[in-house]
């Protein structure tokens, strides 16, 4: 139930570093769910921090709605945060985990009683509320630390990488329950995490950091269609976008690019904007998402030949890893539903295979700045 | 000396890397006392800087200041009660009041001040001479109380350290002032004394916690430490105890004792306690080390059942107190006592003692040291089985499973991975525990006195000196005797000896990253 | 290699390297055994001595042998009713827990601070606490001694002095209990901060009831403190029997003059002293263990 907004802030561990945090920006509207992601040590976690007042702010202000929080302790903050190590007090039991920030506020024992068994019984754990969190598995113990945030009418709900610490199964689990959680608790929404998938599934909109800098803010959507630069077209989406260094070549007013020796054709929305923005014969940065990659029977000018080093079989898709004729890896995806039996089983290490890129689906960056040709 | 990289390293034999990393160790001698030598300089630099800035910081704070600014350079708290912060202001301003008070009464700083006569070389520390002289009238020798030097010293010193603190709070409320017009300039609200004492609880939570114990360090470790140091430059001693006799300033007089080598001087006893004090502190260290290890890998084995006994048994020997155990087993090994008896009559006894007509073990200067290191691995194996214990726990099973499959034997294991590992994780312990051991006052004085007597030195810094005395024994026996205690010798010793423990401390800190570098453990 | 490898998988060989293992297990088994019963007879050896001696009733000098040749209780008869033992004892007892309880609350604030809390100067605080460790702490002892004479602190009041010199500096030894905090999550303090709690309530709320084990160690460790002290003590105390501690005390009954007439009643003494002292101290034992293993690994 509250707005945030970060201006112009600043985090400087030791005078004369790099700072951790560079000029963040970031407007967060009431009740959104904000994702900021990135690689380890991109300055997310201290972003969070400095929202939840754990860390001093070096330079600009934080607002929660439209009061400045810089010099505000974290208990005047009215936030609540879920920790990755859940951060439980091991000699509380569930129970008095759940309410220990109401016994702070001296809420009288029924409300208290209240708020904590709803909280437990939407979470699922009203079996374990009397247990020390020593007795509790993995995802239980994730499952308190998000009630124990949950039972607070705070402002602002901060997540701080919650699921890295539960194994693969459970995380998409609880992902799930996030995404239904969210409906429940009524309020604004600050998730750290370096996954993109969670990223992807659980934000309105995506903050995508590096090195201290917002590198692109927008809806999952906008972030996977439109990267801004390579990084962040690298970093969303697995497995990782093929990147190759070629010549964009202008000729009677068509696109082509000349990845590997092939010649390929750029048409539909990316030829338009390209004509629009009046680019002309140039090297680029050429990418292909391996689910765009295409197979083709014949080898043609618009195919790259090459060879098959692993084959891995997911069920659904196959993951090719191929050899292109420079020697160069690459990439591919490919949905089982269109093979047939015998198909995929040919297709072992050293089988030839023919590759074409849609025109309509390439990304052109800038090789000096990295910087998204089209958007 | 060429540096190789780490391929280059790798493609050495096993000699040739010890050889590498020996010389390596070699050379970078010069490197270090480079480096503590730039260290010392910057730290004085630092120094320097931190107090030219202390005062220019206070200037830029003058010129800028506004009126209000400006007067609390004269009136403490000024400031502070000019922007309503009443509490710091009013605490300021008592501060102020009672410091001018203090100097300026009679027998009050200046007074005390006056009388120290600082570091006049030759002048007495305390100006009236106390004495008796007869009075016809009773007929008796009636004593006229004159100056304590103790008192006026340290009265002094206690004004010197006010003064201090006085500048640093007139610097702290004027910057504090300063702060206060920016941040009213800003349009922020200035923190209140309710304020104040709320970030007491909370943000400044480490100021409540600290204050009393940081009150009893500063009062009865620092305080008297500064005092101590400055003795070395007096004559205090048991002859002039400030009170019968004033002592008075003597430069670096005393320190010339450190270069007299012959009998009875300071510099030979401080040489050859020395020497024995660093030996006793190696093989007390490393022996209890090594077996108390030893003891806990044994206990340790698999398939030895009462564990929890053996090692119950061995605690025993902390959770006695220590007098009681070491001065019976003293008696134990005396020439009455029943195991000392039992040597002779077993003809146990070393025949060359017998020759020079010793029969107990403790009479004689090389029994007496190995006698102190085999009692003193009774006294310390318990506590590094214990801590070797703990630790051995904490060893990874899958290192040991891994190696077997390797296949190590239990005795390579042993040097492969158990021993590096303790090496490794106790390195800290190993200085602190020789540290220890260097002042190990109790094993030595409640087992031998520091007996036998040193013929050789005979009596150096007031005390008699014994062959088993360490450092810190002889600081402690220089202390007592209403007639021959030297406190001044007393201070020289202590200097030293925190010059030995911070050299020794600065040496271990220096290398053991450096050669954890080279280690292939982990 | 390979013949290891050739060795490990023919079965014959195999069964009869097991059964060597074996063997060997239990010879070196008894080895071990062996060992230990000698280092038990040698570490119990003079506490059995002790006690022995303390019941002889025959001679109160040292002998040559150490079963008593007539048992009594006549030296702790003497001890308590010709000497002034009882006094020493409750002082030390009383100093002890005194001593205890001011340095929990000295060594655990002083810990926890340096521990949980970020503050300008903590580095400076540390390192000067380690420079001035270095200095031995007895040379504070001579101006100490100077001003509690002064203030009547000394000879009949020395166990309250004794006290304050116990307590005062004890902030310096925060190593071991800062090496527990240490091992307890930031994320806690942190978390109990978002929840609502101020820097106090995290100390008492949070840190305090997980840190039990450290509390007793401390305890321990400051109850101890005053039992085994000699040298501080004696120079406070100054040869006054009013004042004096149990060690200071009975150290004069084993000088050159008195050996023979008190020795068996220090051997008494000592099995007073030592009798609770190392009940408590067994009873404890898991606190210590945790305390000194944690202490050297953290250094």
């Amino acid at each position: 139930m509250a707005t945030v907004k970060f201006t112009n802030v600043q985090k400087i561990y030791e005078k004369g570093q790099t700072p951790a945090v560079a000029d963040f920006n970031l407007e967060i509207a009431d009740k959104e769910f904000i994702v900021l992601v990135g690689p380890s040590g991109c300055g997310k976690s201290t972003t969070l921090r400095m929202l939840a007042g754990l860390e001093d702010i070096s330079g600009g202000t934080i607002e929660i709605d439209g009061e400045v929080v810089n010099d505000l302790q974290p208990r005047d903050r009215n936030i609540a945060m879920v920790f990755q190590n859940y951060a439980l007090y091991p000699h509380l039991t569930v129970f008095e985990n759940m309410a220990f920030s109401l016994r702070l506020k001296k809420m009288p024992q029924d409300e208290v009683y209240k708020r904590v068994t709803e909280a437990a019984e939407v979470l699922g754990i009203t079996e374990y509320l009397t247990r020390k969190p020593r007795a509790l598995s993995g995802g239980q113990r994730q499952r308190v630390a998000i009630g124990r945030a949950m039972v607070r009418d705070s402002k602002v709900f901060l997540m701080d990488e919650p699921l890295s610490n539960l194994d693969a199964k459970l995380r998409n689990q609880m992902r799930a329950e996030i995404i239904l959680l969210r409906e429940k608790i009524d309020s604004t929404f600050v998730y750290v995490t370096h996954d993109q998938t969670e990223a992807m599934t659980l934000g309105d909109r995506i903050v995508i950091m590096k090195d201290g800098f917002i590198q692109q803010v927008g809806t999952p959507d906008e972030v996977f269609d439109r990267p801004a630069n390579l990084f962040v077209a690298e970093f969303i989406g697995a497995p990782k976008m093929n990147i190759v260094r070629t010549q964009l070549i202008q000729e009677n007013g068509k696109y082509y690019v000349t990845p590997y020796g092939a010649k390929m054709e750029v048409d539909g929305e990316n030829g338009r904007l390209l004509k629009e923005k009046g680019v002309t014969s140039r090297e680029v940065i050429l990418g292909v998402r391996p689910e765009h990659i295409a197979l083709v029977a014949e080898s043609a000018e618009n195919t790259i030949d090459s060879t098959i080093l692993v084959n891995e079989m997911m069920g659904s898709e196959l993951h090719l890893h191929v050899r292109t004729p420079d020697g160069e890896k690459l990439i591919a995806r490919t949905p089982t539903v269109n093979l047939t039996h015998e198909e995929r089983n040919k297709m072992h290490t050293g089988y030839p295979i023919h590759l074409t890129f849609p025109g309509k689906v390439m990304y052109f960056f800038d090789p000096e700045t990295e910087k998204n040709l089209l958007y | 000396m060429q540096k190789l990289s780490d391929l280059q390293y790798l493609k050495l034999t096993k000699l040739q890397r010890l050889w590498y990393n020996l010389t390596l160790f070699f050379f970078s001698i010069p490197g270090w006392f480079l480096k503590l030598g730039r260290s010392i300089l910057g730290f004085f630099k630092k120094v320097g800087s931190g107090f030219i800035n202390f005062f220019v910081d206070i200037g830029t704070t003058f010129s800028k200041g506004n009126w209000a600014v400006k007067l609390s350079f004269f009136i403490f708290g000024f400031g502070n009660l000019y922007y309503g912060q009443i509490m710091r202001g009013l605490f300021f301003l008592l501060f102020e009041l009672v410091f001018i008070a203090y100097m300026l009464v009679p027998s009050g700083g200046i007074y005390w001040l006056q009388k120290g006569q600082w570091f006049q070389k030759g002048a007495t520390i305390g100006t009236v001479q106390g004495g008796s002289s007869y009075d016809p009238i009773f007929d008796t020798e009636v004593w006229h109380a004159g100056d304590d030097s103790v008192k006026v010293m340290l009265y002094g010193l206690l004004t010197i350290l006010f003064i201090i603190a006085f500048i640093y709070t007139w610097r702290l409320q004027v910057k504090q002032c300063g702060i206060c017009m920016d941040i009213t300039a800003q349009g922020k609200k200035i923190k209140s004394g309710k304020d104040d004492l709320r970030s007491l609880v909370d943000d400044q939570f480490h100021k409540t916690l600290l204050s009393l114990p940081i009150f009893g360090i500063l009062a009865f470790t620092v305080l008297p430490i500064i005092f101590m140091v400055l003795v070395a430059f007096t004559s205090y001693d048991a002859a002039h105890d400030g009170y019968s006799n004033l002592f008075s300033w003597v430069g670096l007089d005393n320190f010339n004792a450190l270069f007299d080598f012959g009998s009875g001087g300071l510099g030979l006893a401080f040489g050859e306690i020395l020497s024995w004090t660093l030996m006793w502190s190696f093989f007390a260290t490393f022996t209890n080390y090594f077996l108390g290890m030893f003891v806990a890998i044994l206990i340790n084995k698999k398939g030895i059942k009462f564990k929890k006994f053996w090692r119950t048994v061995l605690v025993m020997t902390i959770a006695i107190p220590q007098f009681v155990s070491l001065l019976y087993v003293s008696k134990l090994f005396d020439d009455s006592g029943i195991i000392g008896k039992l040597l002779l009559e077993l003809g146990w006894f070393p025949q060359a003692l017998l020759d020079m007509n010793i029969n107990s073990l403790w009479d004689h200067e090389t029994s007496a040291r190995i006698l102190l290191i085999v009692i003193n691995i009774w006294i310390g194996i318990p506590y590094i089985m214990l801590m070797a214990t703990g630790i051995l726990m904490n060893i990874p099973s899958d290192l040991y499973e891994s190696s077997r499959v390797d296949g190590a034997n239990a005795f390579q294991q042993y040097t492969r991975i158990t021993l590096p590992y303790m090496l490794f994780v106790t390195g800290p312990y190993l200085l602190t525990s020789f540290v220890g051991n260097l002042n190990n006052f109790n094993v030595i004085y409640l087992l031998t006195s520091g007996n036998p007597l040193n013929t050789e030195i005979g009596t150096a810094g007031g005390a008699s000196i014994g062959s088993t005395d360490l450092l810190i024994t002889w600081l402690f026996k220089m202390t007592l005797g209403s007639t021959d205690a030297q406190y001044y010798s007393a201070s020289i010793i202590g200097i030293l000896i925190f010059v030995v423990v911070a050299v020794l401390s600065l040496i271990v800190y220096n290398v053991i990253p450096s050669t954890k570098n080279e280690e292939d453990f982990k | 290699m390979a013949k290891k490898i050739a060795n490990e998988n023919a079965n014959p060989a195999r069964t009869k390297r097991s059964m060597g293992v074996k063997v060997g297990r239990r010879i070196s088994n008894t080895f071990v055994y062996i060992v230990l019963i000698l280092m038990t007879v040698i570490w119990l050896f003079p506490f059995f001595g002790i006690v022995l001696e303390s019941f002889r009733v025959e001679t109160p000098q040292q002998v040559s042998y150490l079963w008593p040749k007539e048992f009594g209780w006549d030296n702790y008869y003497k001890l308590f009713n010709e000497t002034d033992f009882m006094r020493w004892f409750i002082n030390t007892g009383f100093m002890g827990i005194c001593t205890a309880f001011l340095q929990v609350f000295f060594i655990l604030s002083v810990s926890y601070t340096l521990s949980r809390m970020r503050f300008k100067g903590r580095k400076f605080l540390m390192n000067f606490m380690l420079i001035l460790g270095m200095f031995p702490g007895f040379l504070t002892m001579i101006l100490i001694y100077k001003v509690f004479a002064e203030a009547g602190l000394t000879m009949e009041m020395a166990p309250v002095g004794l006290i304050i010199v116990y307590c005062a500096s004890s902030g310096m030894g925060y190593y071991v209990s800062k090496g527990f905090f240490d091992t307890i999550p930031k994320s806690l303090d942190e978390a109990a901060r978002v929840d609502g709690a101020t820097r106090f309530q995290v100390f008492y709320k949070v840190i305090m009831p997980m840190a039990k084990p450290i509390v007793i160690y401390t305890i321990l460790m400051g109850f101890m403190a005053p039992w085994g002290d000699f040298m501080t003590a004696s120079y406070i105390i100054h040869e006054n029997s009013e004042g004096m501690n149990v060690a200071v005390g009975m150290y004069e009954w084993l000088s050159k003059t008195n050996l023979n007439t008190h020795y068996t009643m220090f051997c008494a003494g000592g099995v007073v002293v030592a009798v609770p002292v190392t009940a408590l101290f067994l009873m404890l034992q898991k606190y210590y263990v945790e305390g000194v293993t944690g202490g050297a690994v953290k250094g």
